[in-house]
């Protein structure tokens, strides 16, 4: 099923998420990423990202309109997007030749590090959803204590 | 600007909204606003005896009159208590203000003493829903709920009014109006419009489908004069009745599960069907595989959520009912063209005739076809009908001749047993002058016959009608027509004797056995100047046919 990305404006008060993450419950859609922020108009951006058919899409698209607190729906397309994700990877405790290996794949993708305590480390990383995936993959569990992510935030490429 | 507690600012925001009618119950969290309404001549509260009913009154009142319906309740308890009613008024767009107390803000999320968490609880079941963070915003959010209810598709909107809420004072003055920002499309667009003319002139077999957004639109002139341009049948929804006089030569009544076969039939074979202010619900449609298998349909609706959901469109359309059904009439009369009429009218003038429903049954026990006969033949035209749930509301949806708009009054989209009683009170209140009569179900009139104390108490004379058969009679009927006659958990007993039940209250009751009985008691009912219980006793083994069972074609009925 094909990824839809929306780009949903409404207005910045309680409860907001919920009203949105319902409508997707609701219709047995998961939504596989979700971010946040404030405009500076004092209005809020949710970006959501979900698999779904086209009808489901788009019904939910008409859904997530009726809400009275919701301003606007607009659909976003990975091709005409950027889209870009930041990661933070804090590892284990590492053994020497370990931790230069780490260090090597932080680099290639073009991570730094950020602060290290002993031989256990944090980087960062951002750009896009694949890279990220990539090096989690790559390091795996035996490196990794703990990851966190700040989701994908997308803006369209169309300026006025 | 003089200084006002939240509670008075509310009532006079209601107030400047227009209300004269709350029903509810009070309770810890709204003694505030009670003490206030302890004063108030503009505003008349109906104390009901469970909140659902209070719920359901303020439906069946804003169904009848087009105006919101407001009900109250306190917190927790009483504030669940509405749930379903609300659900109700959400599932057949009815608009409908809710009010609830709440324990006061610095005790939200402890699990205070009766405190639910409603913004939760209601956020699915509304159009939308507010909490009160502070005494100045009362005016704006109130008046914000009434505009929200009554905008677009109407729906329930929900105030959630912590107590602290309601004591604090401030200066405030109430605004004449506030701003809605959302957009709604009402009107069609030209292109839109001009596609509909085409395909209804072009077509040779027409048919109307209305709904219930043709009732809250106001719109059912309009459907009779397009049926007359087109002369095409008019073939309405369970909410739809009351679109077209159903006595009219081109009304076909009501499609569906428990529809008319002439409706099914002519839903089945037109050519063009012009749906409008409906969501083609399953009920209505059968197998949607097969539902108008040889029609291009336009569909015409104010919520764009319903276009394409459940059945394939061709021609989209998100408008008001009235300005669409306007529009679209104009274009036909702008080409001088009329309906070719023909052998499909002639199509439908038999199908009419062939199977027009029988009811003159003389048997005893009481075929409830024969009720329907009587109520039709003792009641005006100007009567409000409002039902249960059950075997009884597809009775009187199906048998029962509605002539005008807003006057059949049914829980549609939920089933919600226990409905018609309330929300006959809520007509009555909404329209004394007219008589009200609920048509009943035993099972579903219990689920909430403690209202007879409201009816009486208020001085609110509605009539109940049961079709008595001491059966949950539509569970029986699908267990004996799918589940092998195995009557499972169905069967309601000997008790009460709803007639001494009703004289208990101070209403009248009287028990019917005999078809010749039922109109001389009716009137008697009517005419004695009080709430009314006319049991009637009812065969127990009749079903409601013909039907079509779940899922299956609307065009092949079990009859």
């Amino acid at each position: 099923m094909p990824t839809h990305i929306f780009s949903v404006l409404c207005e910045n008060e309680p409860g907001m998420m919920m009203r949105i993450c319902r409508s997707f419950m609701r219709r047995q859609v998961n939504i596989d990423s979700i971010t946040v922020g404030i405009e500076p108009s004092g209005l809020a951006r949710i970006i959501l990202m979900f698999n779904s058919d086209e009808r489901t899409a788009e019904f939910l698209r008409q859904v997530l309109l009726r809400l009275t607190q919701v301003i606007d729906v607009e659909k976003l397309e990975e091709k005409t997007s950027i889209v870009r994700e930041i990661a933070l990877l804090k590892t284990k405790q590492l053994s020497e030749e370990e931790r230069g290996r780490v260090l090597e794949e932080i680099e290639k993708v073009g991570g730094r590090v950020l602060q290290v305590a002993g031989k256990a480390l944090i980087a960062e990383i951002y750009g896009d959803h694949e890279r990220i995936e990539k090096l989690i993959h790559t390091l795996g569990s035996g490196v990794l204590k703990e990851v966190a992510r700040s989701g994908q935030v997308i803006i369209s490429k169309t300026m006025e | 600007m003089p200084k006002m507690s939240g509670a008075k600012i509310l009532i006079e925001t209601l107030k400047s909204e227009r209300v004269k009618h709350i029903f509810g119950i009070p309770g810890g969290a709204t003694i505030p606003i009670y003490d206030v309404l302890y004063d108030e001549k503009e505003i008349r509260h109906i104390l009901t005896r469970h909140e659902q009913a209070a719920a359901h009154a303020a439906d069946g009142y804003a169904r009848v009159s087009g105006k919101p319906g407001v009900c109250m309740a306190t917190s927790g308890p009483g504030a669940t208590n509405l749930v379903t009613g609300i659900l109700n008024a959400y599932m057949d767009s009815s608009p409908v203000i809710a009010i609830t107390g709440q324990v006061p803000k610095p005790f939200l999320g402890t699990d205070a003493f009766q405190e639910a968490d409603m913004m939760s609880i209601m956020l699915p079941i509304t159009k939308h829903n507010f909490m009160i963070r502070s005494v100045s915003e009362i005016p704006k959010k109130v008046k914000l709920a009434f505009k929200i209810a009554m905008t677009g598709r109407r729906g329930p909107v929900h105030i959630d009014f912590p107590k602290d809420m309601q004591v604090a004072e401030t200066e405030v003055e109430i605004p004449r109006k506030v701003k809605y920002q959302k957009k709604v499309k009402v009107r069609p667009r030209a292109e839109e419009v001009r596609r509909a003319v085409e395909l209804l002139v072009q077509a040779n077999r027409p048919l109307i489908l209305a709904g219930g957004g043709v009732i809250s639109a106001n719109a059912a002139t309009e459907v009779v004069k397009l049926a007359e341009i087109l002369q095409a049948p008019v073939v309405t929804t369970l909410l739809g009745k009351g679109a077209i006089p159903e006595n009219h030569p081109l009304a076909l009544g009501m499609l569906g599960m428990h529809g008319r076969m002439a409706a099914n039939l002519a839903v089945t074979e037109c050519d063009v069907l012009f749906g409008v202010g409906l969501r083609f619900d399953d009920r209505a449609t059968g197998d949607v595989r097969h539902f108008a298998p040889r029609a291009k349909i336009i569909h015409v609706d104010i919520d764009p959520v319903e276009l394409g959901k459940n059945v394939r469109v061709d021609v989209p359309i998100v408008a008001d009912a009235k300005i669409a059904l306007r529009a679209v009439i104009k274009g036909i009369q702008s080409l001088a063209k009329r309906g070719k009429g023909g052998q499909w009218l002639e199509r439908v003038k038999k199908m009419r005739k062939d199977f027009a429903p029988r009811m003159d049954y003389d048997d005893v026990p009481i075929k409830p076809q024969r009720v329907m006969k009587e109520l039709m033949r003792t009641l005006s035209e100007e009567a409000i009908i409002t039902t249960e749930v059950g075997q009884c509301e597809m009775w009187a949806a199906h048998y029962y001749e509605v002539k005008k708009p807003r006057h059949f009054i049914v829980s549609g989209g939920l089933g919600t047993m226990g409905f018609g009683f309330p929300a006959a009170i809520g007509a009555k209140v909404a329209r004394p002058g007219c008589d009200v009569v609920d048509v009943a179900g035993d099972g579903s009139f219990l689920m909430n016959s403690q209202e007879l104390a409201t009816a009486v108490d208020n001085d609110i004379p509605v009539v109940v009608c049961i079709l008595d058969n001491r059966y949950l009679g539509m569970v029986k009927q699908w267990q004996d027509l799918f589940f092998d006659k195995r009557r499972s958990a169905v069967d309601l007993g000997e008790t009460p004797d709803f007639a001494k039940l009703a004289e208990a209250y101070g209403a009248w009751g009287e028990t019917v056995t005999r078809p010749s009985e039922i109109a001389p008691k009716l009137e008697e009912a009517l005419r004695c100047g009080k709430p009314a219980v006319l049991d009637i006793v009812i065969d127990p083994e009749e079903h409601v046919l013909p039907m079509v069972p779940a899922g299956g074609r609307i065009d092949r009925m079990l009859t």
